[in-house]
């Protein structure tokens, strides 16, 4: 068995407010690099899923050669292979037709896992459109994956509950993140192992760019205005913080 | 009638011959602690030459100081005195039995005059006395033991070596009785005197006396062959422990050298940390030996205390068990809960009220540090912080504060490699939590104030502390070394330091990583400007009361520059436990990101320093401002902890608290 996931390294997606500086309308490159925050939930999905089948896990990512050593860390987390395509497009659909490039390399592969969406882009489609293109199967914010003699039953995790689906074949599947995948701290001898493990660098396609233009970006500033709730009962507490979140409008 | 030995004993040699096996059963008792210690793992100490028999340099003062003396001993005054009682007062007999001896071998005229009157009559006497009470002090208290004897387990062995020591004196007084009962009063004896005159009559005192002397000394060699298969081995370990403790206050965890990881097979390369006995050290193995179970660790422990799964006493006894029973490489989890070794705030509060000097918070963090570095066990909320000082440099995850906000409208320089002479070190938690940015931006005035030459970092990383004391000490050791190298590279030789945790990372482990700087904690830093006259300013009618953070008090022995600006911002009080003896805020050893169950650390601290009816609550720690900050809430709706720096800043004309 051969399990795929998908992994960007995206700039801190944690710098305060007030900190927070875009450049050429992006993330100032002073901030630290990282694994998606959804991304790294797919991994740890990945890799139980991995330990569960004995399955073998490559993790591809389109990005800059300089990505390699933030990749490491999956590597460290247990994927047996990276690769990386070498690639700078930010058009979703760029970036799905080189990661098909990418997937067929592999040869027949029989999951797809892809964070739900990206740390800094925020949009969710990429696996989308991957499926569409290996004309897979795609469903989105899963939470649990097992496999019951050669299907796939999964539980799809959203805002107002859960559904259960079952599907045959391979299929393209975004992680939410849920208690069960909070990524692990990749143990200190893995993390020096990981240095050892084989990069495969693919060159990228830039191919049928969607048709749109990016006239601006702007993140705007935050404000926190704070107010207290007395915790001295949870239970009136958790009412009072609802109440107040829904009249805000927040939820 | 001047004392005879052997009087009215016949075959007294025999009891001689006997005390030949009984030293030989002594010293193999030893011999046997030994095999069981030198089990451990020889330290790996670049400092090779320091080193006894792979434990560590050997300290004559402390051995004597801390393991003869012992004043922890007498903070606990019953217990103190008794034992003081029977442990000089047995000293004293051993003497006198000893002079007995050179009498007998070389005539030493030690049954004379006033020696004998003062010394070997009421010396003897005073001293069998006090140590009998301290024998019945400490059999009444194995009867009604307190709970830090009891929980978890209460040693076995020392009701038959308290009364093998009772037997011991009661015979020897019986024995005095009869010998003065047979012959004549002794001036001084007064206990023999009260003996031989109340209960022992002319007609028995004879016979008496043989037997007595037949059964003080079977009781007396006994006594000596039990001492080293008996809790009674602390007599020895103790001490020696004492000596062979490393002397810097606090816990000293070293660093680890990852080198082996990068060279060889890194499957290959040493376990990280503990999972078993025989991970651990020789001087870890002496201290398991060492233990004398009496929980005063678990006493003063801030987990166990709020009903925490840990007791450091629980730990140690887990292991001294598992070293008496050479179960050298069964794991420990099924003992020691995953949860306790969490719990640790690494306070060192056990270790200073351990009377036998043993490193407690050093068992618990090499566990931890396995729990973490090789097995990827860790609490989430610790985990959530250690993943970003990974991804990120520092440990507040999702924080909405930072670097632009703490020094917003401050005129705050930065360090300019051969311009400045002190590096500003502002760390994570004033950097990235809003309330204790407060403390960043009070210092900054104090230091504008005084002109001196200050600076900042550009770019800000922490010390890596916290990934150390949760157990990750790779993450340490990476995120430390890029500070080194950033700190050669713009020339940095002195460091002000606000948090006492980095201030503990600088000077106890960057130094080990090829970092020496001159280090001044903040409080120090305004003392020394307030000395120079660079600062002035009033007392204000304001009562303090100052909490001592664990690692700027007991970890580095700083308590009183804090102090002296507290008292001349306003009127010092001290809560309860302050000093050495102080109870910690909670937020240490990385639980400032710990769901804590039992009751909460700070709310117990807070709830202590608030009843000191203090207008201020004052610390010199950013984690322990915001644990008491958030502890005080529980008591009142004022804000009353600030630190240090704040305090002084208010008092400074033209600088209000809140700026
Ligand atoms: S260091 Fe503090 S928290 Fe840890 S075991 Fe000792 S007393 Fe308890
Ligand atoms: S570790 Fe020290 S304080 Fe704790 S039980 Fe043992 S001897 Fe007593």
């Amino acid at each position: 068995m051969h399990i795929v996931v998908l992994a960007k390294v995206v700039p801190d997606y944690l710098v305060p407010s007030m900190d927070f500086e875009l450049k050429d309308n992006r993330a100032h490159e002073r901030y630290s690099r990282m694994l998606g925050l959804y991304d790294e939930n797919a991994i740890e999905t990945a890799i139980q899923l991995k330990e569960k089948t004995s399955a073998a896990l490559s993790l591809i990512s389109f990005g800059s050669e300089n990505d390699v050593q933030f990749l490491r860390k999956a590597a460290a987390m247990g994927v047996d292979q990276l690769i990386l395509i070498k690639g700078q497009s930010d058009d979703a659909a760029v970036i799905a037709q080189n990661l098909m490039a990418a997937v067929k390399t592999l040869g027949p592969v029989d999951l797809i896992l892809a964070g739900q969406q990206s740390a800094d882009m925020d949009r969710g489609v990429v696996p989308g459109i991957l499926a569409q293109m290996l004309e897979m199967p795609f469903i989105p914010q899963i939470g649990y994956i097992d496999s019951k003699g050669g299907e796939w039953a999964v539980t799809q995790i959203t805002a107002t509950g859960k559904r259960e689906l079952e599907f045959k074949g391979p299929g393209v599947l975004s992680i939410t993140s849920i208690p069960e995948n909070v990524p692990r701290i990749p143990v200190v001898r893995a993390i020096f192992a990981a240095k050892k493990k084989p990069v495969t660098k693919l060159e990228s396609i830039n191919q049928g760019k969607m048709a749109l233009t990016e006239l601006g970006v702007e993140i705007p500033k935050t404000k926190s205005i704070c107010e207290f709730i007395d915790v001295e009962d949870m239970n009136a507490a958790a009412k009072t913080l609802l109440t107040r979140l829904t009249e805000e409008r927040y939820i | 009638m001047p004392r005879v030995p052997y009087w009215n004993i016949d075959f007294g040699i025999v009891m001689d011959l006997l005390a030949i096996p009984v030293i030989f059963i002594f010293l193999y008792g030893f011999y046997r602690q030994w095999l069981l210690i030198r089990q451990g793992k020889m330290r790996v100490n670049p400092d090779v030459g320091k080193m006894i028999q792979g434990i560590a340099a050997f300290q004559p003062g402390a051995f004597f100081v801390r393991g003869i003396l012992n004043e922890k001993l007498y903070r606990k005054p019953f217990s103190g005195i008794a034992h003081g009682f029977v442990f000089f007062g047995m000293a004293i007999l051993f003497i006198g039995t000893n002079l007995v001896i050179l009498n007998v071998l070389f005539g030493l005229p030690v049954f004379n005059g006033a020696f004998n009157q003062w010394f070997m009559a009421f010396g003897l006497d005073l001293a069998g006395v006090l140590a009998l009470c301290g024998v019945v002090f400490f059999l009444l208290r194995r009867a009604f033991m307190p709970e830090r004897l009891k929980l978890p387990a209460a040693r076995k062995g020392f009701v038959i070596a308290c009364g093998l020591l009772g037997g011991i004196l009661l015979t020897g007084f019986i024995l005095e009785g009869a010998r003065l009962a047979a012959g004549s009063l002794e001036i001084g004896a007064f206990a023999g005197n009260l003996i031989a005159a109340g209960f022992i009559g002319n007609t028995h005192a004879l016979s008496i006396h043989t037997v007595t002397w037949w059964i003080h000394g079977l009781l007396a060699l006994s006594f000596i062959a039990y001492i080293p298969f008996s809790p009674l081995v602390h007599i020895v370990l103790a001490p020696v422990n004492a000596g062979f403790a490393d002397p810097a206050p606090g816990v000293k965890m070293g660093v680890i050298d990852f080198s082996s990881f990068e060279s060889e097979d890194s499957e290959e390369a040493p376990l990280l940390g503990a999972d078993k006995l025989s991970d651990f050290t020789r001087k870890r193995f002496l201290d398991f030996a060492s233990c004398v179970w009496c929980g005063r660790c678990q006493e003063v422990c801030p987990a166990h205390s709020t009903e925490k799964p840990l007791s450091p006493k629980g730990v140690i006894v887990t292991m001294a068990e598992r070293l008496s029973k050479g179960q050298l490489d069964e794991p420990v989890w099924d003992n020691i809960s995953m949860e306790a070794i969490f719990n640790c705030t690494t306070c060192a509060a056990c270790m200073e009220a351990c009377p036998v000097s043993i490193n407690q918070p050093k068992t618990i963090m090499k566990f931890r540090q396995n729990l973490v570095m090789e097995q990827s066990k860790i609490p989430e909320l610790m985990g959530k912080a250690i993943a970003s000082l990974e991804q990120r440099a520092h440990p507040f995850f999702g924080t909405g504060s930072g670097m632009a906000e703490w020094r917003k409208d401050l005129d705050v320089p930065f360090f300019e490699a051969g311009e400045t002479e002190y590096l500003l070190w502002i760390g994570c938690s004033v950097t990235y939590e809003q309330r204790a940015q407060k403390i960043g931006r009070a210092m900054v005035n104090i230091l504008n104030k005084a002109g001196v030459s200050y600076g900042i970092l550009e770019d800000f990383r922490c010390t890596g502390d916290p990934a150390k004391q949760m157990g990750n000490e790779f993450l340490f050791a990476e995120i430390a070394q890029q500070n080194i190298e950033e700190f050669s590279e713009l020339g940095i030789k002195k460091i002000i330091t606000l948090c006492p945790h980095c201030y503990n990372s600088f000077t106890r482990h960057y130094s080990k990583l090829g970092g020496d700087y001159e280090v001044i904690p903040h409080g120090s830093m305004i003392q020394m400007l307030m000395d120079e006259n660079k600062i002035k300013f009033d007392k204000k009618p304001q009562r303090i009361t100052y909490h001592d953070p664990c690692y700027l008090g007991r970890r580095n022995g700083e308590y009183e520059a804090p102090r002296a600006l507290m008292s001349a911002a306003g009127n010092l009080i001290e809560m309860p436990r302050h000093k050495n003896e102080s109870f910690c805020c909670g937020g240490g050893g990385g639980n400032y990101w710990a769901e804590e169950t039992g009751r909460r650390i700070n709310q117990e601290r807070a709830k202590e320093a608030f009843d000191t009816k203090a207008d201020i609550i004052a610390t010199a720690c950013p984690f322990c401002l915001l644990m008491l900050t958030d502890g005080l809430k529980k008591c009142t709706e004022e804000t009353k902890a600030f630190d240090i720096a704040e305090i002084v800043a208010s008092c400074l004309p033209d600088v209000s608290r809140s700026s």
